[in-house]
């Protein structure tokens, strides 16, 4: 037994091998010329003719035609009948344009995706001259799902994931499985790959009809085995399985003892895959409520410090996070960063610039605005809601409503740190980044010369003064390094969130307030705290149902209001109050 | 400086403008919000109208006379939309006016509409469930955009689970009641519909994404989505953070369009889909020449985002209000209201997406549907046309199933007689 199962693997291995080899063979066989005059089928005014064309064009596995799928698909694809009228199929993706509005077309290859070249120019009849043979709307599922079976043979990997995952999905294409089986034995495939493909094997069987026991009790060990591989999407089937086996024992072709059987396994089976999904659910709910809170840390750090360590009540704190975000655009605009041409160098060099660019706009404002109003909290109030409506006004001049701030490549997508739980890492770049900046201000402040004297001058200005600290230079420092870090909030936010001039006012400045007095005014601890904790809190609410009543975003946040009120009422000075003698002012 | 000059100069050419034809000038009212919130979706429809203002004084202004734009800004304040129509009505005697985008702005003005009997064309799609005879609807009813896209997602994408999510306002509520009901004839059950709410301005759609994940892993699900506003942002940069494709569920989106699609970043939308009645990539010569004029206006007026300034669905609508209303002055005669109006039922017109024309008597247009698939580039790539025009429904034919439709309200006499 044991001999029989080290020798089993390079059998099959040996096998795989020669699957291999024959696949390459068939490939071998549709070359360009053949592949092309297929395509050429794609023109008959014949349904049945196009579907079959369809069908064994996707089941050719050549990876060129994944993007003329795409095209045909879309519609991209036409026929552009030459002197004889014979076929000629051409992709023309956008249309150009004359002084006289005439359109033109500029012609591509079908395969290569190259320009259709006569006469050593590239082909751009009129568009009127094109014959538009997309698929009918008969067709179009068809199409669709062929789209998938062709993506199966990708070289690139995202794509080929996609493919093999998307084959298990109704309307299960039966056709896929010898090529999954393929993908699922390839020991050169990457795991992720080698799992789907073994789940949607698995999903296709269980989406097969069944007429008899026999039947259901095939699909049933396709369930079992999608049980082990704690399949998410099984779960979603189930449902269907059972009212499968309902209808076949109401019209008597299985006993109601066989169904019983069935009954039991699936339930089995059901409740360990939604133990897997609760625990998914969980991990998720808590990185969510985590990622949640280290964007409101980020977002609040700055007000800690200019209303937290100087008491000004900064009503301007959001427009120096938006500048940060316009300051990020900005960037990206001098490196070029767009979609089709991606640099993403430009994120890492915004993040200096977003800096400085807000701690200047901070230190004006303190020179011009704040530090004549240290001492009286209600004008500071007003003057800086005034700066902020001004600062608002200046970047709707400039930018207008409507700007896009392309996020770098590398923010898309995520990080799968266990089955099912994915953690997107523009969430994590902003987790490190609020971290980082947390770290930042706690080493400025307890660890340097100047955070000492910034202490000194906000416990008691005056005693700081005699002693010779020059407190204006402070306050300057204090202001600009507050300014600071909103503008890096607002360079991370870009990733996750849109950027418009009123972002300020109409997303920040209220979170902003509310974890800093939440937290408790004047205490570093304090926000990392309330940010976390209102984050953890927040998306452990959201997801809640009661009796079929799903909390949801609008009564998450009127509870998680209520909640501080009642906070607040309860420790009306924050989580960390300050203590003694600072604590009785 | 070189805006102060710039400002100058076009103070100048306006007074100029405004200087020569003062003897003979009817005023128009445009009460569009230039500031707060709905200014990002409002100013584009401003700058379009005046543009149709600008080609018609050139071409000679109507029944000889040059029209004269008198601009409010209602500040996306909802009554004082009521209060700026008040003061156009009243003391600019404006002739028509064109204005609003949210149906609470709409709602909030109309009731001045009815008293004065004054004419407002309203260009943006909406949830329908009214018909005054004081507004003339220039772009969708619901079934002319929510019914049409629900059948495309259930017939030809083959979905059979739709999930509806929606900013939380009057727009979006009516709109799921109507694609719930719709999907109910159809024969979806209950528990394929999942129907979720966001406040304005949500940023966090970390909990909404997930519970998308779970609802989509069937493989069939796809979102119908009316979320509005900068909402949108974060929401599919989510969508794609957490690994989704338009592959494993595509979201099918009633208020995304070529404007809202320039503040985004576009790639992980590619391949998701709108429904409107108009798209900048519609294949008609009057088209091409529409987008050109409109992109040189925004250049030539120094309007934020000049040449890269794109159309949509709205803007088409708020440039054609302008023309069908001086095509049923001409066609009358007069600037009277009630004359204007009678003038305006079944009018036949051209439009920069193609012919179209107005219902005979239910004060709503009669336009193609088209659903379109989002580019790398930000345009449409249009996947489905209705064979022709689409007749409006005023009052949704799946919330008033026995057909006794309530009476238009407004008109001459006020009780919604003509």
């Amino acid at each position: 037994m044991n001999q029989f199962h080290s020798v089993f693997p390079y059998i099959f291995f040996i096998l795989t091998c020669f699957y291999q080899l024959c696949g390459q063979a068939t490939e071998e066989k549709f070359l360009n010329a053949d592949l092309l005059s297929l395509l050429t089928k794609l023109a008959v005014d014949d349904d049945e003719i196009k579907a079959n064309t369809i069908t064994s064009l996707a089941k050719s596995g050549d990876p060129k035609l994944e993007k003329f799928f795409e095209l045909y698909r879309q519609g991209s694809v036409y026929n552009w009948p030459d002197e004889n009228g014979d076929v000629r199929i051409v992709v023309n993706m956008e249309t150009e344009m004359d002084d006289d509005f005439n359109e033109f077309a500029p012609l591509f290859e079908p395969l290569s995706g190259k320009p259709f070249i006569i006469e050593g120019k590239q082909a751009k009849p009129d568009l009127l001259d094109l014959e538009d043979i997309s698929p009918g709307r008969k067709l179009r599922s068809l199409v669709n799902s062929s789209k998938f079976l062709i993506r199966l043979f990708s070289p690139d990997y995202e794509t080929r994931i996609s493919g093999v995952k998307k084959c298990g999905d109704p309307p299960f294409m039966a056709e896929a499985m010898s090529s999954l089986e393929d993908i699922s034995n390839d020991a050169e495939e990457n795991e992720k790959i080698r799992w789907t493909a073994s789940e949607s094997m698995a999903l296709i069987e269980l989406g097969q009809k069944s007429e008899d026991f026999a039947g259901l009790n095939s699909k049933l060990l396709a369930l079992e085995k999608l049980g082990k591989l704690k399949s998410l999407r099984a779960l979603a089937r189930i449902d269907g399985f059972e009212k499968e086996i309902e209808s076949l024992e109401a019209s008597e072709k299985i006993s109601s003892k066989q169904s019983g059987t069935l009954y039991k396994s699936i339930s089995k089976i059901k409740k360990s895959l939604e133990g897997h999904k609760s625990s998914v659910e969980l991990a998720g709910n808590l990185f969510r409520g985590v990622s949640y809170g280290s964007v409101l840390i980020l977002i609040a750090l700055g007000l800690a410090i200019t209303f937290g360590l100087m008491g000004v009540i900064n009503m301007a704190h959001g427009e120096l996070v938006m500048v940060g975000a316009y300051a990020t655009y900005e960037v990206q605009m001098l490196f070029g960063h767009s979609p089709e041409n991606s640099v993403n160098e430009y994120y890492f060099f915004a993040l200096p610039v977003a800096f400085l660019a807000s701690a200047t706009v901070g230190l004006l404002m303190e020179k011009f605005v704040v530090r004549h109003l240290y001492n009286r909290p209600l004008e500071s109030l007003l003057a800086t809601w005034g700066v902020s409506l001004l600062l608002i006004q200046l970047v709707r001049l400039r930018y207008g409503d409507n700007i896009g701030v392309n996020a770098p490549t590398w923010a898309r997508g995520g990080f799968e740190i266990s089955q099912d739980v994915i953690l997107p890492f523009a969430r994590l770049y902003l987790l490190a980044l609020s971290a980082a900046c947390v770290g930042f201000i706690y080493f400025i402040i307890r660890k340097t010369r100047k955070g000492m004297l910034i202490r000194a001058t906000m416990q008691n200005r005056d005693m700081a003064s005699s002693l010779g600290v020059r407190t204006r230079n402070v306050d300057r420092f204090t202001f600009a390094l507050g300014s600071g870090i909103a503008g890096v909030a607002g360079y991370g936010w870009t990733i996750v969130g849109g950027v418009t001039p009123d972002m300020g006012t109409k997303l920040f400045i209220v979170d902003s307030f509310l974890v800093v007095v939440a937290g408790g005014v004047g205490e570093l601890a304090g926000v990392l705290c309330s940010g976390l904790g209102i984050g953890v809190i927040t998306k452990l609410i959201e997801p809640l149902e009661l009796g079929g009543f799903t909390i949801g975003p609008v009564w998450g946040k009127v509870i998680l209001l209520a909640l501080i009120v009642a906070f607040i009422q309860y420790k009306p000075a924050g989580l960390f109050a300050p203590k003694g003698r600072l604590g009785d002012k | 400086m070189k805006i102060n000059k710039l400002k100058l100069a076009m103070a100048a050419t306006l007074g100029l403008a405004l200087a020569i034809p003062q003897l003979h000038a009817v005023k128009i009212g445009v009460l569009h919000s230039l500031s707060g919130t709905m200014a990002i979706s409002e100013t584009s429809l401003r700058d379009v109208v005046m543009m149709a203002v600008e080609e018609i004084n050139e071409s000679g202004g109507v029944l000889g006379e040059q029209v004269e734009a008198v601009v409010v800004d209602p500040a996306s304040d909802w009554p004082l939309f009521a209060e700026k129509a008040k003061q156009l009505i009243t003391e600019d005697k404006v002739a028509v006016t064109f204005g609003c985008w949210t149906s609470v702005s709409r709602k909030s003005c109309l009731p001045v509409f009815e008293e004065n009997n004054a004419l407002l064309f309203y260009p943006v799609q909406y949830e329908g469930e009214e018909q005054s005879l004081n507004v003339f609807y220039t772009a969708a009813s619901p079934n002319q955009q929510l019914v049409p896209a629900a059948e495309y997602m259930a017939k030809e994408m083959g979905c059979k689970k739709f999930y509806l999510l929606g900013t939380d306002y009057v727009f979006p509520r009516t709109a799921n009641k109507v694609l719930k009901a719709y999907l109910k004839s159809e024969g979806v059950p209950d528990e394929n519909v999942m129907e979720e709410y966001t406040p304005f301005h949500h940023q966090d759609y970390q909990t909404i994404v997930a519970k998308v994940k779970e609802f989509a892993a069937s493989g069939d699900a796809c979102i119908l989505s009316t979320i509005n506003g900068d909402s949108n942002v974060p929401f599919y940069k989510e969508f794609a953070n957490q690994g989704l494709t338009s592959d494993d569920c595509p979201i099918m989106a009633f208020s995304v369009s070529e404007d809202e699609l320039r503040a985004m970043d576009v790639p992980p939308l590619v391949g998701h889909l709108a429904a409107w009645n108009y798209f900048q990539s519609v294949k008609t010569p009057g088209n091409a020449a529409f987008v050109k004029s409109f992109k040189k206006f925004c250049v030539k007026a120094g309007l934020p985002g000049g040449a890269k300034r794109v159309t949509c669905d709205p803007i088409e609508a708020a440039y054609f209000g302008v023309y069908v209303w001086k095509a049923a002055v001409e066609k009358c005669g007069s600037f009277d209201v009630d004359k204007v109006r009678k003038a305006v039922y079944g009018l036949e017109f051209d439009a920069p997406g193609g012919k179209k024309s107005m219902h005979p008597t239910n004060q709503h247009t009669l336009k193609p549907v088209y659903v379109g698939e989002i580019l790398k580039n930000g345009m449409f790539k249009i996947v489905y046309s209705s064979d022709g025009l689409v007749s409006p429904d005023s009052y949704s034919s799946y919330l008033w199933p026995d057909g006794n439709y309530p009476k238009p309200t407004g008109g001459p006499n006020g009780d919604g007689s003509l």
